[in-house]
């Protein structure tokens, strides 16, 4: 397969940028410019649409925290978690539970790109790292 | 004491619930020791990245949706969908004493078996070379103990010179040569005693060669007693085009170090060439624009920027540089070697017609240069050796006219056999370098006539055979000369004197 271009990747940055608002990506938008790729569709449609998803939900993972964790977490801390990223990225964040024996204890949080670690696995990896 | 506890309690509490923040990505490729990744949104240009299992990597790509690392270790352990970290940190290498006598690999590990290495210290690899302000001129000689060399291209501390020729005609030679003469020298200064005397300690860095070529040169090292003043750097061909890429920034880094703290080092980059290769192949795979001879269009930056690390800076030491580039057929207008030509301050150029005639070192003497050695160059050396280029230009001039006929005069007859009797006098075997003194004896004995009449295959034995007499009799003169650096009436005398007294006793 051909390499994508780089206007076929422009295409794609604008098609993202239509669908946000106020920095979040907008569902009622997502399904505007779908429904204007169905009626108009560029050369290769399947390519342009792999990478607008791709975009999108690199664009949702910025909105959307994973909390790892191992023991219960009580939805207070949940809350704490979401006011506390939201205040550092700038956006509105919201947080969801996934439970991780693996941990031993203490949480995971994943953000986009951003990992904070605060758990007993991550801190023994860092110890055996370091060592 | 409750409270205190609680206290305690509390504060420990602090520190385990800190989060520790990491920047991830996830690997999309792996490729010929080349990582794509994807994330790594806050990485920078050249940080170290960590990979699982411990390898480490290097980001040289930061594209607008991917990041392209080179990894520096095995790469079979990786696979698509690994995480990976940013680390914070340039990629840096432990620099010191302690490295002296050692073998590292290009992250600085100990591959000689000798155990970790003890080093406190670790420079980054990529530095920016010291600007104009805390440069000084080249003044100070670094001999080579190979007497073409030091009488007619001369090196000096600080400079960049490099050594050119094909395969096998005796590059990795002379720089060992080298090697093995700062050694000598460093033993005789140090049990001098003198507190002006400066050592040069020397790094080696062997890029793609093959590993019992790098023992070969380890061992001719021990065996002259020169490892325990050299580092050597090691990315064989076995390894991949990373750590030859890397190699020689490492090794620039350790030598750094000695610069910077006031002492003088030597670099030999053996080879340049295969660094080149090495930086192709990564460039190609990281899917960078291709420019001459499928080369990147920074390739040219790449030897720049290390060789302008070689410098001699002003109320510290310095570094030289010795880059070692292999043609094809003799083609010095190839890219890489013009590139590297126009970097350096001067060449010494290797020719195999040369050296399938026996002439060994084959140094071509009219297409080799060194552009800033000869004011470094000390005032016997060019007392007694200054005119030889000269003369030897003429003859190669001369001899290729005299191929036509045999009725010459007595003139050009003349010169032709001067010029056969220095092409001789400046054969000299591998590993066995000259002490400058010895350099000015032998050079000396041929200025006043003493090898005339000899029989010109003769003439080298019979140089040897002077200088064992200075070494054996007269250690007092030699001292002498070496310490005075310029010959006087007296000192004229004294040397006459002893060629006469070794004249009589070989009559």
């Amino acid at each position: 397969m051909a390499a994508f271009s780089a206007k076929s990747r422009a295409f794609v940055k604008q098609l993202v940028q239509l669908s946000l608002i106020d920095g979040r990506v907008s569902s009622e938008q997502v399904a505007g410019v779908l429904a204007y790729l169905e009626k108009n569709p560029p050369a290769r449609l399947q390519a342009v649409l792999l990478a607008y998803h791709k975009a999108i939900a690199a664009e949702l993972a910025k909105s959307e925290a994973r909390v790892e964790h191992a023991g219960p977490v009580a939805p207070e801390a949940l809350s704490a978690i979401a006011a506390a990223l939201g205040k550092r990225y700038g956006r509105a964040v919201t947080t969801t539970a996934k439970p991780n024996p693996a941990l031993l204890a203490g949480i995971r949080v994943r953000i986009a790109d951003d990992v904070y670690e605060s758990s007993v696995a991550g801190q023994l990896q860092a110890l055996a790292s370091a060592s | 004491m409750s409270t205190v506890l609680a206290q305690i309690e509390q504060q420990i509490a602090k520190l385990s619930s800190a989060a520790v923040r990491k920047n991830t990505g996830v690997i999309t490729t792996v490729a010929d020791g080349v990582a794509k990744v994807s994330g790594l949104s806050e990485v920078m240009y050249n940080e170290m990245v960590a990979f699982p299992g411990g390898v480490i990597g290097i980001a040289l790509n930061l594209a607008e949706d991917e990041v392209g690392c080179v990894v520096l270790g095995d790469v079979s352990q990786l696979k698509q969908g690994d995480e990976v970290q940013t680390t914070g940190k340039l990629l840096s290498v432990p620099v010191g004493k302690g490295l002296l006598g050692r073998a590292v690999d290009a992250l600085g590990n100990a591959i000689d078996g000798k155990g970790p290495i003890a080093s406190t210290e670790a420079y980054p690899v990529e530095k920016i070379a010291p600007g104009i302000m805390a440069r000084k001129s080249v003044s100070q000689p670094l001999f080579t103990g190979i007497q073409a060399i030091d009488s007619m291209i001369p090196i000096g501390r600080g400079q960049r010179e490099l050594i050119i020729g094909d395969r096998g005609t005796g590059k990795t030679t002379i720089a060992i040569d080298t090697i093995i003469n700062q050694a000598n020298i460093n033993r005789v200064g140090l049990a001098s005693g003198d507190p002006k005397f400066r050592p040069v300690y020397s790094i080696y860095v062997a890029i793609g060669q093959k590993n019992s070529n790098i023992v070969r040169t380890i061992a001719a090292l021990e065996a002259a007693g020169a490892l325990e003043f050299t580092v050597i750097v090691a990315a064989p061909a076995a390894d991949n085009a990373a750590n030859q890429y890397l190699a020689p920034f490492s090794g620039a880094a350790i030598g750094e170090w000695f610069m910077e703290n006031g002492m003088d080092a030597l670099i030999v980059y053996d080879d340049l060439s295969k660094h080149a290769v090495a930086y192709r192949q990564i460039s190609l795979i990281l899917k960078r624009p291709s420019g001459r001879e499928a080369y990147p269009g920074d390739v040219f930056y790449l030897h720049s920027r290390l060789l302008e690390r070689a410098a001699r800076l002003d109320g510290k030491g310095s570094l030289t540089a010795l880059p070692i580039i292999e043609t094809l057929a003799g083609d010095v207008s190839a890219y890489i070697p013009t590139n590297v030509i126009s970097i350096t301050d001067g060449q010494i150029f290797l020719e195999t017609d040369l050296f399938n005639q026996g002439i060994r070192p084959a140094v071509s003497v009219g297409l080799s240069v060194s552009r800033v050695g000869s004011a470094a160059q000390i005032k016997v050396t060019k007392q007694v050796g200054g005119k030889l280029k000269g003369e030897l230009a003429q003859f190669r001039e001369l001899a290729a006219f005299a191929q036509f006929g045999s009725d010459l005069d007595a003139k050009t007859k003349a010169q032709l056999d001067r010029g056969s009797r220095i092409v001789e006098l400046f054969k000299q075997p591998a590993f066995s370098p000259i002490s400058i003194e010895l350099q000015a004896v032998t050079i000396f004995a041929l200025q006043k006539g003493y090898y005339d009449g000899i029989d010109l295959k003769k003439v080298t034995a019979t140089a040897a055979s002077i200088r064992e007499f200075f070494k054996a009799r007269h250690d007092a003169l030699l001292t002498e000369i070496r310490t005075k650096a310029a010959l006087d009436k007296d000192l004229e005398a004294k040397i006459v004197a002893a060629l006469d007294a070794w004249k009589s006793t070989n009559a």
